[in-house]
């Protein structure tokens, strides 16, 4: 399911979502197993077997993911950047209104 | 020193990772005065090492993140007191792990410095501070989905990230935790992986993190500050987390940086009543 904002942003102005970086990844696919949010998406008979399929279902700030993989191939983006983001487009719409 | 533990390395081939693990077990156990379980081994013959895990505090060291000793320490129903994960540890050293299973100078390096940094963390254990600064009484709403008892403190201090934490708020210091919907989603949780007192923390950063058979929560911090107190009785029981998360179960204590400037991304009561709600009913629909 998908959340529609974050703190008062609408989800999709957020970057935040996992990279695999696939010369790392082993398709063991403990991330699919954990995530609860169907982020990610098995292509069982394509080269690429694991996608991130829903990006706007990450939890902005989760990286529980990262946590269960072994090769260490999900990153995210910058913390400290996001959140100066989601603050300059609350300063934005608070202009707006 | 780390003194009297049984401790319990992945002993995994699949990386490189796994063979240090091996080999700061060996080193920590060549002053004859802890004992190492062999993860293979400890699969087909438990009695030979219930005893050793019975009688020490367990040191679990995983290599990677796929943490097949703690699962296995888990699977086992041992008490982790003490855990590293030898991937992070090297990430955190500014270690690049090589691609095989020979541990070259640079992994030689590794197992030294984290084999010092063990020894001196257990006697620094002895004498850092934990007290509490604040004293919190927590008035709940509580709702139920199912067997599931959700309580959520709504005393006008205590504010949420949307990443369940929550921080009870005394002018420039405030006390933090994760909220019930974490705890019901790990289960029983097994290990606490504290922050350290005086690190200095960004809003929604890592405050340390918890960890069930099931997953890894790492905590995101509500305020940006200096943590000035940890709860240590988490580290030797963090199934009071379970038990309580807002009162026992507390994890940390910050002197607040921006408490201000902070909260304007942080909510009230109502409203995670409100998103915890619809998280709940929303991992009911799947």
């Amino acid at each position: 399911m998908s959340e529609t904002t974050f703190m008062g942003v609408e989800r999709n102005l957020i970057d935040w979502k996992p990279t695999i970086d696939y010369s790392k990844c082993d398709y063991c696919m403990e991330c699919v197993e954990f995530c609860p949010h169907k982020v990610f998406e098995v292509r069982e008979n394509e080269e690429i077997r694991l996608i991130v399929k829903n990006p706007l279902n990450c939890v902005v700030f989760c990286r529980a993911c990262s946590k269960t993989c072994g090769p260490d191939a999900l990153s995210f983006p910058d913390k400290n950047l996001t959140t100066q983001r989601i603050k300059d487009i609350r300063k934005e719409m608070e202009s707006h209104d | 020193m780390i003194e009297n533990y049984a401790i319990l390395p992945c002993n995994g081939l699949d990386k490189c990772a796994g063979a240090i693990s091996r080999e700061l077990a060996i080193k920590l156990c060549e002053n004859d005065k802890n004992e190492i379980i062999c993860p293979v081994h400890f699969r087909v013959a438990e009695k030979k090492y219930n005893k050793i895990a019975g009688d020490h505090p367990l040191l679990v060291i995983d290599g990677c993140q796929t943490r097949c000793a703690s699962k296995l320490a888990a699977e086992k129903n041992l008490r982790i007191i003490k855990k590293i994960i030898i991937a992070e540890e090297a990430k955190g050293h500014g270690i690049e792990l090589n691609d095989n299973l020979r541990i070259t100078d640079q992994e030689r390096v590794l197992i030294d410095t984290l084999f010092n940094e063990l020894n001196r963390e257990e006697d620094n254990i002895l004498s850092s501070s934990g007290e509490s600064a604040l004293s919190c009484e927590f008035d709940y709403e509580t709702f139920q989905n199912g067997k599931f008892i959700f309580r959520i403190p709504k005393n006008g201090e205590v504010l949420y990230n949307e990443n369940d934490c929550w921080a009870w708020v005394n002018e420039n210091r405030a006390r933090i935790g994760v909220t019930d919907y974490v705890q019901q989603n790990l289960s029983d949780i097994l290990y606490f992986y504290p922050p350290e007192i005086g690190d200095e923390i960004d809003q929604f950063g890592e405050l340390g993190s918890i960890e069930s058979s099931k997953a890894v929560f790492e905590m995101v911090s509500p305020f940006s500050g200096k943590v000035i107190s940890v709860n240590e009785k988490l580290e030797k029981n963090p199934e009071l987390i379970n038990e309580n998360p807002y009162e026992l179960g507390w994890v940390a204590e910050l002197e607040l940086t921006d408490p201000e400037g902070d909260k304007e991304l942080l909510i009230g009561f109502e409203k995670y009543l409100e998103i915890t709600k619809k998280k709940v009913e929303d991992a009911n629909v799947r």
